[in-house]
């Protein structure tokens, strides 16, 4: 075991925390989120700017660039969750668009340059420790009120509400908890990468961190855990085979997830019956 | 207990991660002993390419690993480096950051190369320039023009060129060589246009003079208002800052106008549509250029001819810097004796006066280079070198 396998191994951490919490936007709560890599962004980079700037200690900063991405969260949570479905959707992927300009734009985040000289403080033993610390606290969530009525405003809005859930709070909190995980993750991704630019943070990091969750199974934890741990190691994977298959090794990767979605719509940890459900209802 | 199931595979998950990591420690000291005796006793040196072979940046990327197998396949046809042969090991990015700092720690630690080509773009060198910098291992990118990757660290070296040198030296050369006085300048308002621009006026400000400074958006097509303010100002010469497409009809409408100056160019002018677009307007017209593939000398043909035998189809300028960045670090390891690390370090950093088929080249203290930049002119609707 040498520190390239470490190396995989931190990048999965990081996105083993991605995916979970994403998952307790789109899997628990069942809205579907495009602009996840986003709030992962404005994490890393009001951490990094914090400790570059204005020298804040790592794990003040690491905590800082969550709380920040949380009140993105809160700020974009507010006006379009009373959307639903495919129009949320889209109106997340407006939101991330727009965050993606910005980040391009403003002079302290370095434009399309980004910010680089970061100290490299992430290593594997930080980076579990948060995956231990977010997927306990998930548990622990998922199991009290809070958790409950999530999963009830997926499967029923209506019946939620009629059992007296404030749907709309619960959906918001869902996404400010989601968003604070995901800009925890990113504060440990500049911390670990020493460089970060927007281009990380687009539209196809939010599209690899909903497959993940997909792959594992919406709305299972470790489903998403999983398949955070797959989608990061297999092309790693399939680069040390051999060099023909290292060439291709991303046409595996697309028949790995078309393959899935033909024999294991649910994903590999999935609820079925919920799945099921839905499928009838379609 | 109700999450005991949950407690459970969370230690287990803790137990394997932090048993690895632990491992990770202690091993990488024996692989280091491990490298140390493979470079003495090994038939290979090993060197290592990075950057986008696969996805909407492969084409830079697969120039890139092609310009440095033209070059490895001529050392290796030669005998090699005292009698060992070398071995290319390329590893694909993507394009994307995490990849990059991926494959960057597998070729240094997997594969145990003693250097690296690559990385290609600016964002995956600046993830990936760190980690090799950390290693002791050195990397020469020979396409990431964006500022402060030499900076990285003393194993990163850059073997490309950089639109304020290519500005400053035609800058210097219009003024001393061409023995032009008053400049005036157009830029297309981008980040390409904005730094030859500038690049460009600070220099000819302080060996000439500078007139006027207009600027376009690609796309426009008529630059007669511009135009006729810098005909006001009656100077010798036109810097335009920009592709050939503004460029020709630029060219075209200052002719009309009567304005009768020495038009000047950077690399945006080089494409046979200059000339099939802006015709006798652009005769005689002089730019900087990265590679010039007709350029006569034999070092040149030599590498056109292997490329076009091995892949099939024309080097370009990622090709051709590739080769020259190549040709560089195998030079200097050969001086260090196929060691790699601080001796390589010491060898890259004394490299002067290289001779490459993109210009002579030698490199600054940070470790990025100085060269001669080509310059090209329109001359009978063809471009010749004329430096």
């Amino acid at each position: 075991m040498n520190s390239y396998y470490v190396q995989i191994l931190t990048v999965t951490g990081i996105n083993i925390i991605l995916a979970v919490s994403l998952n307790l936007v789109t899997g628990f709560t069942g809205q579907l989120s495009l602009c996840h890599a986003t709030f992962m962004g404005i994490g890393a980079y009001t951490a990094t700017l914090a400790a570059l700037k204005l020298g804040i200690p790592f794990a003040v900063a690491l905590i800082l660039g969550a709380i920040s991405a949380a009140l993105f969260g809160f700020i974009i949570g507010v006006p379009t969750l009373r959307l639903k479905g495919d129009y949320l959707a889209i109106a997340t992927l407006g939101f991330g668009e727009i965050m993606k300009n910005i980040l391009l734009n403003l002079e302290i985040t370095g434009g399309p340059m980004g910010l680089r000289g970061i100290p490299k403080v992430t290593n594997v033993y930080v980076v579990y420790l948060c995956v231990t610390l977010v997927i306990f606290s998930l548990n622990r969530i998922m199991h009290s009120r809070v958790g409950k009525s999530f999963i009830a405003i997926r499967e029923d809005e209506l019946a939620a509400e009629a059992m007296g859930i404030n749907t709309a709070n619960f959906k918001i909190l869902a996404f400010v908890l989601g968003a604070f995980y995901a800009g925890l993750a990113g504060g440990l991704y500049a911390f670990f990468f020493r460089y970060i630019n927007p281009n990380n943070f687009g539209f196809m990091k939010s599209i690899e961190i909903l497959s993940m969750v997909v792959l594992g199974g919406l709305g299972n934890t470790y489903g998403a855990l999983l398949g955070a741990a797959i989608i990061t190691v297999l092309p790693e994977f399939l680069r040390s085979v051999s060099p023909v298959i290292a060439q291709y090794r991303m046409v595996f990767y697309g028949i790995l997830l078309v393959a899935m979605m033909i024999w294991r719509p649910q994903g590999i940890m999935g609820e079925n019956k919920v799945m099921k459900r839905r499928g009838q209802a379609a | 207990m109700k999450f005991s199931k949950s407690l459970v595979l969370i230690s287990i998950l803790l137990i394997v991660v932090l048993t690895a990591a632990g491992c990770g420690q202690s091993s990488s000291q024996s692989q280091q002993q491990g490298q140390q005796q493979s470079s003495g006793g090994t038939e290979t040196i090993k060197i290592g390419t990075l950057g986008p072979l696969t996805g909407n940046l492969a084409t830079y990327g697969v120039s890139t690993k092609n310009g440095v197998e033209i070059a490895v396949d001529e050392i290796n046809n030669a005998g090699g480096i005292d009698g060992k042969k070398v071995e290319i090991i390329s590893e694909d990015t993507r394009g994307d950051q995490t990849e990059a700092a991926n494959a960057v720690t597998k070729l240094i630690q997997q594969d145990k190369v003693i250097a690296i080509v690559g990385g290609v773009i600016s964002s995956e060198t600046m993830t990936a320039g760190p980690i090799a910098n950390d290693a002791k291992v050195v990397m020469i990118t020979s396409s990431s023009t964006a500022k402060g990757i030499p900076e990285i660290g003393d194993y990163i070296f850059r073997n490309c060129l950089s639109d304020e040198v290519q500005a400053t030296q035609l800058a210097e050369y219009a003024a001393k060589e061409m023995g032009l006085k008053k400049f005036a300048i157009m830029y297309t308002n981008n980040d390409y246009g904005l730094s030859l621009k500038n690049a460009f006026e600070q220099k000819a400000k302080e060996l000439a003079s500078v007139v006027d400074v207009e600027t376009y958006n690609d796309g426009e097509s008529d630059f007669r208002a511009q135009l006729t303010k810098i005909k006001s100002f009656n100077p010798d010469a036109l810097y335009i800052a920009g592709y050939y497409t503004e460029a020709a009809k630029i060219a075209q409408q200052a002719k009309e106008q009567g304005l009768n100056v020495q038009i000047l160019g950077a690399d945006g002018f080089y494409s046979p549509k200059l000339i099939e677009l802006g015709g006798s307007a652009v005769e005689g017209a002089v730019f900087t250029a990265g590679f010039f593939p007709d350029d006569p000398s034999e070092a040149v043909q030599n590498f056109v001819k292997a490329y076009k035998e091995k892949f099939n189809a024309e080097p370009d300028m990622f090709a051709a810097q590739a080769y020259d960045a190549a040709k560089i670090l195998l030079t200097a390891i050969k001086n260090a004796k196929g060691q790699g690390g601080e001796a390589l370090q010491a060898e890259m950093a004394k490299i002067k006066d290289f001779p490459g088929i993109t210009g002579t080249t030698s490199f600054t203290e940070e470790g990025d280079a100085v060269k001669d930049v080509l310059i090209l002119k329109v001359e009978n609707g063809k471009f010749v070198k004329i430096r």
